[in-house]
């Protein structure tokens, strides 16, 4: 069995607006092997949630488009499979956990029946067979009696509960990958870690693959096995959570993990990157990170960086490795 | 029994569900009569008929029965709208209308009987005098004439039973109004719902088409089916119904455009479901309070247009309806008042219902509005 599982090369989603072509998504190429956990790690607006929906074809189009690029899923590509094989696909074989668990359930349905739909579209199971794969599915991601919890609308429930539901809704159909876009970002600290339990627990039993799309490296370090850093809609750098958090090479991975809080140094302000993420309608030349690089060079601004490779699996892409 | 049950459920899940079971099945059904009825000269049914099987089977699959399953949320919706008297009121009096109309021409006469003994006749309880020549003395005399149980809201000047024409009218303007609406809702939501789902030039299309039926001239169309096919109820109800749902379009779009950008909607498709799944399943059911208000609020307007139409005399001529009454009662209002004034009271009293009910219904979906 190949290790690889989704296999992402070159992928380039554009969106053109009136003002001008958004490059949201500029070459992005990554692995993800099978029951690991990939986290995909960036500012917000740094084309981590598109690089998700392309995946699974969900770009509204217009205005996006996916230029160019292969998404390879067990040697199927995606990007060239018809509408109806990519619906047959989401859900089944790749599911995907949305940010916000309050907008992504139906207000109008029972969390049950909501849950029930997927299976009975995938699957053909009838109700009553579908109702006990619905408990079992909210046994599974630790809900307290879902007998009663699936006779609930989604506003009778707590954002951590809801977010529980949105989990096992898109493990119905036993999917081999899950797509999480920043599960643990509309909860609070104490239910955030309950999640990331749960997550882990799915990883551990159903040995699937996880893309995990977070900006918080409290949470990468927590669940992650590798992980990409993303800018501007590039990659930045990529490598083990570990290696990468321990030695990083990407200024960029730098500013990031010095803007976490250290409790051991005592400092009275936090460091942050200074400037924002430009605009990508008229984007810099060269490296896209250079305008608020302390580091960098003459060509940064001119050319774009090459990929280097620090050790193993650990790549970078900075022209201040290059020699 | 319970194999052939589950042979039932078989081929339900097979097609997709016992309700679209249940549409293939009217639907191969509905065209094998009509196409006998096309074919062979001899009608098999009324076109009312088929416009009842197609429109109740559609209320029954997607109206009564989610209710159904949504008992808890029919119950809280209840309790707001009690709390509207005005509102509660409107639907006393459509459940009165819908009896009368139901249950109501087995007890009372031939509403097309002809008694001119009995013409000009007043209500129980009213007295009128009336100078009748007698050919025979060559004498005007004064007649007392009283009203009698047998005819308890009086005659016209044909003798024919005015509860009785009321009676049958209520079966004609409830018929009207909800088959029309029906007709009218269902397009408007599903070109609404559709236009907004799938946005960019199918929207174009589908709203310059609405508009392009907004500025067509209604009335000029009925009358011209009229002057061609004939005066017929089911081709009134057709027409209004076919020209009537622009303006359900259009609100069930905008409310549409705003529920498709919601995260539900692309949790949906990324767990697989297809296009016209989110629309029935998603989109239609989370609009559904706001169709009932529109159907509720556009029933009122096809009564009266369809009341409009009979009294100018472009009404089907075979059945009584309250236009019809009106008009024939207008001409002798110095003689017999009661006979423009009964169908007058009763359009009045409908067209306040439903408007009650409506605003009631709209009140009480309306979150932002403390009941």
């Amino acid at each position: 069995m190949e290790k690889v599982i989704l296999r992402v090369r070159n992928l380039k989603t554009y969106f053109f607006t009136r003002r001008g072509t958004v490059k949201a998504v500029d070459g992005v190429d990554f692995d993800l092997l099978r029951s690991e956990c990939l986290c995909l790690v960036g500012e917000s607006g740094c084309g981590k949630t598109v690089t998700a929906l392309s995946i699974l074809g969900l770009i509204d189009t217009p205005p996006g488009r996916i230029v160019d690029g292969e998404v390879y899923h067990n040697d199927v590509n995606l990007l060239e499979s018809s509408r109806e094989q990519v619906r047959h696909i989401r859900g089944k074989e790749i599911a995907m956990v949305f940010q916000d668990a309050q907008s992504a359930l139906n207000p109008i349905f029972t969390i049950g029946d909501q849950i029930a739909e997927q299976i009975k579209l995938h699957l053909g199971y009838n109700n009553r067979q579908a109702r006990e794969r619905v408990l079992s599915l909210l046994e599974e991601v630790g809900i307290p009696s879902p007998a009663e919890v699936t006779g609930y609308y989604p506003h009778q429930l707590s954002g951590g509960m809801k977010q529980r539901a949105i989990i096992a809704m898109s493990l119905s159909c036993d999917p081999q990958v899950l797509i999480a876009d920043e599960p643990t970002t509309a909860v609070d600290v104490t239910i955030k870690a309950q999640i990331l339990d749960v997550f882990q627990r799915l990883k551990e039993t159903r040995q699937m693959s996880l893309l995990f799309i977070t900006h918080e490296l409290g949470v990468v370090s927590e669940i992650g096995d590798r992980m990409v850093v993303m800018y501007a809609g590039r990659l930045a750098e990529t490598a083990t959570v570990t290696e990468l958090l321990n030695n990083p090479k990407h200024p960029y991975t730098v500013g990031l993990i010095n803007c976490l809080p250290d409790m051991t140094q005592g400092k009275d302000r936090l460091e942050s990157i200074p400037g924002t993420v430009p605009n990508l309608i008229d984007a810099p030349d060269g490296c896209l990170f250079h305008p608020r690089c302390d580091k960098a060079l003459a060509i940064c601004s001119q050319e774009g960086p090459p990929s280097v490779v620090v050790n193993g699996e650990h790549i970078v892409f900075c022209h201040l490795y290059s020699h | 029994m319970t194999n052939r049950l589950k042979s039932i459920a078989r081929i339900a899940r097979k097609v997709g569900g016992i309700r679209k079971l249940i549409l293939i099945l009217l639907a191969a059904f509905l065209s094998v009569t009509l196409l006998l009825d096309i074919l062979v000269v001899e009608k098999i049914f009324d076109p009312l008929v088929y416009l009842y099987t197609v429109l109740g089977t559609l209320v029954v699959l997607y109206g009564i029965y989610p209710l159904y399953t949504g008992r808890r949320l029919v119950s809280y919706y209840w309790e707001r709208v009690r709390k509207n008297k005005l509102a509660v009121a409107g639907l006393a009096f459509i459940l009165f209308l819908i009896l009368l109309a139901l249950i109501g021409p087995f007890f009372t006469a031939d509403p097309t009987t002809v008694n001119f003994e009995e013409k000009n006749m007043p209500p129980l309880g009213f007295t009128i005098e009336e100078s009748v020549y007698r050919p025979e003395t060559q004498q005007i005399i004064t007649k007392t004439i009283t009203g009698t149980e047998k005819h308890p809201l009086g005659t016209d000047n044909k003798g024919r039973d005015l509860l009785a024409m009321i009676v049958s009218g209520a079966r004609i303007s409830l018929q009207v109004g909800l088959l029309a609406t029906g007709i009218a809702v269902a397009l408007g939501t599903l070109i609404g719902v559709t236009s907004a789902y799938l946005g960019g030039q199918i929207d174009n299309i589908l709203m310059r088409f609405t508009d392009i039926m907004m500025t067509f001239p209604f009335f000029l169309l009925l009358v011209l089916i009229v002057f061609v096919f004939g005066p017929n109820l089911a081709f009134i109800v057709l027409v209004i119904g076919l020209t009537g749902w622009t303006g359900t379009a259009r609100l069930v779009r905008s409310e549409a455009l705003s529920l498709r950008t919601r995260e539900f909607i692309m949790a949906s498709k990324a767990l697989g479901a297809s296009d016209s799944r989110i629309i029935l399943a998603h989109l239609i059911p989370n609009v559904i309070s706001l169709i009932i208000v529109i159907a509720t609020l556009s029933i009122p307007g096809v009564i009266l247009a369809e009341a409009g139409l009979s009294f100018i005399g472009l009404g089907d001529p075979s059945v009584t309806s309250w236009g019809m009454v009106l008009r024939a009662g207008q001409q002798n209002l110095d003689t017999a008042w009661w006979v423009a004034v009964a169908p007058g009271i009763m359009l009045f009293l409908t067209v306040l219902a439903f408007n009650f009910m409506g605003d009631g219904l709209r009140d009480a979906f309306d979150p932002r509005s403390a009941v």
